[in-house]
């Protein structure tokens, strides 16, 4: 009798201890997916059937560029301030940002990720080091379509202990491979603005995202054309559209962006572009927070970022064309008289099928549980 | 054996311990009581730390008679059930300063009326020159720095006329632990935010190093670091403390976005995230009342932002301090906090 009171006791305690440990592990197991951290692109278990997009889509997650082909993601450098991809027109080289703390500079890679040329230079000098505002920034990196020619957001030339507080991006186009005094600001940015962004060569110049005061006082972008150095050209939309990372389709003809209107939302909006000027505006998205939106070199949609859930990190997502250009409805059929002998009077005139409405083509998601950074534009090559 | 316990009764009472039912009992009350102190032992340290956190007392002078601008109304109005006011105090708390000595550098007086969902958030320029409840006159940011919570909150009553019930202080540091804790925020930065001389005080071991910060334009996924860069800087900007006013406001809306998102089983994360960086007057009791509450104002037009810019203020004042128009403000603030 001892002996089993023993081992009842026994059991218990046992029992006890793997209990309370399990119901502690089970509330941990129970935290939120949402503060969870992103997994790494290549780390991330594929899906049963990930959905491919054609051609290869090079992003950016946690300062490591990736390629993203047949379904599959693949990194090229490592977590080390790399950002911004974006391609030469012969799709032979990429170029992209290298961000560090205090400066960052455009690099020429192979489209598997090895470093080829440094393009700038934007550390402060030796004898300047002590000044943090003698660094500088090269951001949002794009090439001619004759790849001649650097295009990109700067914030320079700087002068050290100037202590200036107003820092601004301008456009810049520089010779490929020459320095910056070679190199010319094609625009003017607003002072206390943060400046001109995102500048997307076309025929004939640039559209790029121009910041600026509104009347009320509020800090927003509008997206500028401009053809010629030193001119700001003229604004193709309203400040209070609040449009900016403007994309140009690959038969030129089109324009995607996003749309803030000065609120905490993104809108995707596209317009046509007749080489001058703007359409109008067309809303596709505007139930999630769009951001860099690209279209696709085969002309089958547009991808961009947006989160995953609410309040999460950014996705890769897919709208497919027919959701903004849907096919022309097929003929209706025109129904015949049934045949039969000689009839008197007037035909009865048969009514026509209701042809079913087609459901709506909604945006696919691409990814889950990854974290794009979705200030870093996305390339995609065919 | 134990005295006046027959052999008898012994044997039959250790048949009944042994019995089938008896131990199915004691394995099922065994279950629960370790269930329960399982889950205890995962929230007690968010209850310890929700109790040395919250229900802070605070001393706060009482204003001079002359300087009650305006006094309650004795009947609220029905929309005014239940309402009530919050100053939430956003600090620097590097090395710079020593505890509880720090600057304000963010004051926004927060007013909830429960009954309409509606939430007024008026952001006081951190700059303005003000009559201290301290005595003197300086930069209302000073205030916490002469007399911790409770000066910055009579320095508020007296000079905007209004009543504080509770006040919430978070500091630097606290903030990105918060927002890492939750996994982040989302947020449409309206501009890009550029600045050369960002003070790197915080993890750079030099409380008076510079670094420098870009964040870039459009919709992202900010973490406490990148998402206090955003906050926090002001020599970029125009409209200086009043345009970093406005982005504030923005990321306090993203963190009660991402909030709703949270479950019961992230308390201890977030507890442990905020361990010493945050303090309130408000008691457990209320941050139980409330914390249902908050998760029913899901209107985002429900909550309006009032930002001191002029006329309200004008610049010029001693040791760069902002003005204030008590003219215009006055009638504004009694406007929204009655």
């Amino acid at each position: 009798m001892i002996l089993s009171r023993f081992l009842l006791a026994v059991g218990l305690a046992i029992l006890m201890v793997v209990t309370g440990v399990s119901s502690y592990m089970y509330l941990g197991s129970r935290q939120s997916k949402v503060v969870a951290p992103p997994q790494k692109p290549t780390a991330a278990t594929p899906r049963g059937q990930a959905f491919a997009l054609p051609g290869t889509i090079y992003l950016e997650q946690s300062g490591a560029l990736y390629r993203f082909s047949a379904g599959r993601f693949h990194q090229l450098t490592p977590e080390d301030g790399w950002t911004q991809p974006a391609l030469y027109p012969d799709g032979s080289h990429l170029l992209a940002v290298k961000r560090s703390g205090f400066f960052s500079d455009v690099y020429v890679l192979t489209p598997y990720g090895g470093v080829t040329s440094q393009l700038t230079n934007n550390v402060a000098p030796p004898r300047s080091s002590w000044d943090t505002g003698a660094n500088a920034w090269s951001f949002y990196p794009r090439l001619s379509p004759d790849q001649g020619t650097l295009w990109m957001s700067y914030d320079g030339p700087k002068t050290a202990g100037a202590g200036y507080f107003d820092v601004d991006l301008a456009v810049w186009a520089v010779p490929l491979g020459g320095s910056i005094r070679q190199g010319k600001a094609w625009t003017t940015a607003n002072n206390y603005t943060g400046g001109d962004v995102q500048p997307v060569p076309v025929p004939g110049g640039i559209i790029y995202t121009k910041y600026t005061y509104d009347p009320a006082g509020n800090r927003t972008g509008q997206l500028w054309f401009t053809n010629r150095a030193g001119s700001p050209g003229r604004a193709l939309t309203s400040t209070a559209a609040s449009c900016l990372q403007p994309s140009i389709s690959p038969d030129g003809g089109n324009l995607a962006m996003i749309c803030t209107y000065q609120k905490q939302i993104s809108y995707l909006t596209v317009a046509t572009w007749n080489g001058s000027s703007l359409g109008a505006l067309r809303t596709l998205i505007t139930d999630q927070l769009v951001a860099e939106p690209i279209w696709a070199p085969d002309g089958s949609g547009i991808a961009y970022l947006a989160p995953g859930g609410p309040a999460s990190p950014f996705q890769l997502w897919f709208l497919p064309k027919n959701a903004y250009n849907p096919p022309p409805p097929s003929p209706i059929p025109t129904p015949t008289p049934t045949p039969g002998g000689p009839h008197n009077g007037p035909l009865p005139t048969p009514t026509p099928p209701a042809l079913p409405t087609p459901p709506p083509v909604r945006p696919i998601q691409v990814t889950s549980n990854l974290g794009f950074d979705a200030s870093s534009p996305l390339a995609w090559m065919p | 054996m134990p005295f006046g316990i027959k052999p008898g009764h012994r044997a039959r009472a250790s048949r009944r311990r042994l019995s089938p039912f008896r131990s199915l009992v004691l394995v099922a009350l065994a279950i629960s009581l370790s269930a329960v102190a399982g889950g205890l032992a995962y929230f007690i340290p968010a209850a310890a730390t929700a109790i040395q956190e919250t229900g802070q007392v605070v001393s706060v002078p009482s204003p001079s008679p002359t300087s009650i601008l305006f006094s309650p109304s004795p009947s609220p109005s029905p929309a005014e059930q239940g309402a009530f006011t919050v100053l939430l105090l956003g600090s620097d708390d590097d090395s710079k300063f020593s505890a509880d000595h720090v600057l304000t550098q963010s004051m926004i007086l927060v007013r909830v009326l429960p009954a309409t969902k509606e939430v007024t958030m008026l952001s006081i320029p951190r700059d303005l020159y003000v009559h201290l409840s301290t005595g003197g006159y300086g930069k209302i940011d000073g205030a916490y720095s002469y007399g911790a919570a409770g000066a910055a909150i009579a320095t508020v009553e007296q000079d905007f006329g209004v009543h504080v019930d509770d006040y919430i202080w978070v500091g630097l540091l606290g903030l990105i632990k918060v927002i890492d804790a939750i996994g982040g925020i989302d947020i449409v930065t309206s501009s890009p935010v550029m600045d050369d001389y960002y003070p790197a005080d915080i993890y750079s071991g030099n409380p008076f190093g510079y670094q420098r910060v870009a964040v870039l334009a459009g919709p992202q996924h900010l973490d406490g670091i990148h998402a206090m860069e955003y906050v926090r800087s002001r020599h970029s900007d125009l409209q200086s403390d009043f345009g970093r006013s406005k982005r504030q406001q923005q990321v306090l809306q993203a963190i009660r976005v991402k909030s709703k998102q949270l479950a019961p089983s992230d308390i201890p994360a977030l507890a442990a995230a905020i361990g010493g960086e945050m303090k309130t007057s408000i008691g457990l009791d209320k941050v139980a009342r409330l914390v249902p509450l908050a998760a029913t104002f899901d209107n985002p037009d429900a909550i309006r932002q009032v930002l001191l810019l002029p006329p309200y203020t004008h610049g010029g004042g001693p040791d760069g301090s902002v003005t204030p128009n008590w003219g215009a403000i006055l009638p504004l603030v009694h406007q929204y906090f009655p």
